[in-house]
């Protein structure tokens, strides 16, 4: 302990000038992509250290699911990642029919990976409008939103809801497409292409974005794997790991399409990985269109939504009532005890959904793995020392969400 | 696939800015071209039937009451628990007499599992959104306020009772069997399982026609 004042003051002043300086970025930051917590610990510009603190946005869906049927829980996926619901719903499912050992009609997955394309290209929209703001693009911001306007119209046509969609249930889609909605996605995606060559023109070889992007937050393949990055952020190091790709679902074993890798793992090859990816994405969505199968949209062994678990009040139905209803209702031959892990590749990663169930109709444990969450975790190897302004070009490239992330 | 790119300027794009030049020519044309943004309160985008907004019980055009029977199903499905509905029974018949239903629309999380589980198409959620207001107070509607959002939704559309159809009312693409009574409505040959869209040679067109 110093003596007097002046020694405090001496002491202190003098630590001041090796101690780094450490700086909160976020809550608040309107270029955290929501709700992120950034510690920096700065000497100059340079940062030394980062500390990501998670959780202003926790509302608890895992623990949520534990006491709600699997049907229940289907809207409460929306929430995960606000920007591409369709993907987590379909995800979702599959992991609950999975669980259940249920067989999709070939219809129903062909929807699906339609709906779950889309969903990939609103959210590479959203991340490329978004993330070309934060570095100072302002006109890309207002182009992909015009785009993404026209997806978010077509998913209001075929489920009521332009944002939390709840599309799918269990054993299927909720909703069969129309004519006009395909009539109209058919021509969004013969038009898309030259859209895609908008952007690129804005920004592909601008010198300010070259400089704010070659070079920065670089992680090898190696490290990518080991940090556990899933999605175009693993992609972009060179790593060709696409869950559509390895672990097949829905139509994607009937679907020709290719896996773009970058190289140097810089944020400009993950940019140049997910413009890659809105192509792909693209032929994907017009080759299901194409092969697009007629048949029934649910399995004839799915729950009804109504599903009955053990704590809940079985309801009877009257005589006033239908047969089939009752039918359905007393039908608790699915539930089977068990674990099951399955994934499915969402725009930000390998979004997975792990399931332990004791035969009561609801999870004895949910558990998420979200790639947002992982990808956080990534940020203090991303950010070592760069300089605070790449700071928001790294969280940009590895494109979270404080949705998914905090669920 | 390996990307490829090639982001090495020549010295003439570098001296003349060429890349910034070609930006700035598509900004340009756009100033030209017709805006795709909206004035939205003056013009509003049309609705596609379907739409999960404000909730209403639907007036039965006979006996100017809800159709609801109390079966309780949209209370057990809904994820959010923001239906009550209290009954009483009649001994004699043991029918059910619907006596409440309250919907508390701040709880809604408008997933439409209601109107989709409904076994009498008692239950719907309208095409009306702009309904925001200062206290909590409306937004706790209790079956008089229910009904008389359908009275309003009917009169703001100019459409009869008897006309008005949602995807949720006889979800599409479902064989009709699958379906209670109280759901088989008429729907167009579009949303029935045999009138299935289908794509053949660059147009959407219904399996059946596609077959023969």
């Amino acid at each position: 302990m110093p003596e007097n004042k002046t020694d405090l003051k001496e002491t202190t002043r003098e630590e001041m000038a090796y101690e780094p300086y450490t700086i909160a970025m976020g809550p608040q930051h309107p270029a955290t992509h929501g709700v992120l917590k950034l510690d920096l610990e700065l000497d100059g510009e340079t940062i030394l250290d980062c500390k990501p603190t998670v959780g202003f946005l926790h509302r608890g869906v895992e623990k949520l699911a534990e006491n709600m049927s699997y049907a229940q829980t289907l809207p409460l996926t929306d929430r995960l990642d606000y920007i591409a619901s369709m993907a987590n719903n379909v995800a979702y499912s599959i992991a609950v029919e999975k669980l259940l050992g249920i067989e999709v009609p070939l219809r129903a997955k062909y929807i699906r990976t339609i709906v779950m394309e889309m969903a990939r290209l609103t959210g590479h929209l959203l991340w490329l409008a978004t993330h070309a703001l934060d570095i100072g693009a302002m006109t890309v911001f207002l182009y992909c939103f015009r785009e993404r306007e026209n997806l978010l119209d077509m998913f209001e046509e075929i489920c009521g809801a332009r944002l939390t969609t709840s599309y799918t249930c269990i054993g299927g889609v909720r909703q069969d497409v129309t004519g006009h909605f395909l009539e109209s996605l058919y021509s969004f995606t013969e038009d898309f292409p030259s859209k895609i060559a908008e952007y690129e023109t804005l920004i592909d070889k601008n010198r300010i974005w070259l400089k704010r992007t070659q070079g920065v937050g670089v992680v090898s393949a190696e490290d990518a794997v080991s940090l556990g990055l899933t999605g175009p952020t693993l992609r972009g190091s060179g790593v060709e790991y696409d869950v559509r790709k390895h672990m097949p679902y829905d139509a994607y074993p009937y679907v020709d399409f290719e896996v773009p890798v970058g190289s140097k793992g810089d944020v400009y090859d993950r940019y140049r990985c997910r413009m890659e990816e809105m192509h792909q994405s693209n032929s994907i969505i017009r080759q299901c269109i194409e092969a697009l199968p007629k048949g029934p949209i649910r399995a004839p062994d799915a729950p009804d939504l109504v599903m009955p678990y053990a704590r809940q009040k079985r309801v009877v139905a009257d005589a006033t009532f239908a047969s089939g209803v009752i039918k359905l209702m007393e039908d608790t031959e699915h539930f089977i005890e068990g674990d099951v892990y399955v994934s499915a590749e969402v725009p930000k990663g390998e979004l997975g959904f792990y399931f332990v169930s004791d035969g009561r109709g609801v999870p004895y444990r949910m558990h998420i793995r979200s790639p947002s969450y992982i990808h956080i975790g990534a940020l203090p190897f991303l950010c070592k020392g760069q300089m605070v302004a790449d700071v928001i070009a790294i969280i940009g490239s590895v494109d979270v969400v404080l949705g998914e992330c905090d669920r | 696939m390996k990307i490829k790119y090639d982001t090495k300027k020549r010295l003439v794009e570098q001296i003349f800015l060429l890349e910034i030049l070609k930006g700035l020519k598509l900004t340009l044309k756009r100033l030209f071209s017709k805006p795709v943004t909206v004035q939205y309160p003056k013009e509003k985008k049309p609705l596609f039937p379907g739409f999960r907004g404000r909730h209403a019980l639907i007036r039965d055009p006979k006996t100017k009451a809800a159709k609801c029977v109390a079966c309780m199903r949209c209370a057990t499905v809904c994820p959010s628990r923001c239906i009550r509905i209290r009954f009483s029974k009649d001994d004699e018949t043991g029918a059910r007499k619907l006596e409440s239903y309250e919907i508390d629309a701040l709880r809604c999380i408008f997933c439409g599992y209601c109107e989709e589980v409904c076994p009498v198409n008692a239950v719907v959620l309208t095409e009306e959104y702009e309904y925001s207001d200062y206290t909590r107070d409306p937004f706790h509607f209790d079956m008089e306020r229910l009904l008389k959002n359908w009275d309003d939704f009917l009169e703001k559309k100019k459409m009869e009772p008897e006309k008005y159809l949602n995807p949720y009312l006889r979800p599409r693409g479902l064989p009709v069997g699958e379906l209670p009574v109280g759901k088989r409505v008429e729907v167009p040959e579009e949303w029935t399982m045999e009138g299935q869209v289908i794509w053949k040679d660059g147009k959407a067109v219904s399996a059946k026609e596609a077959d023969c």
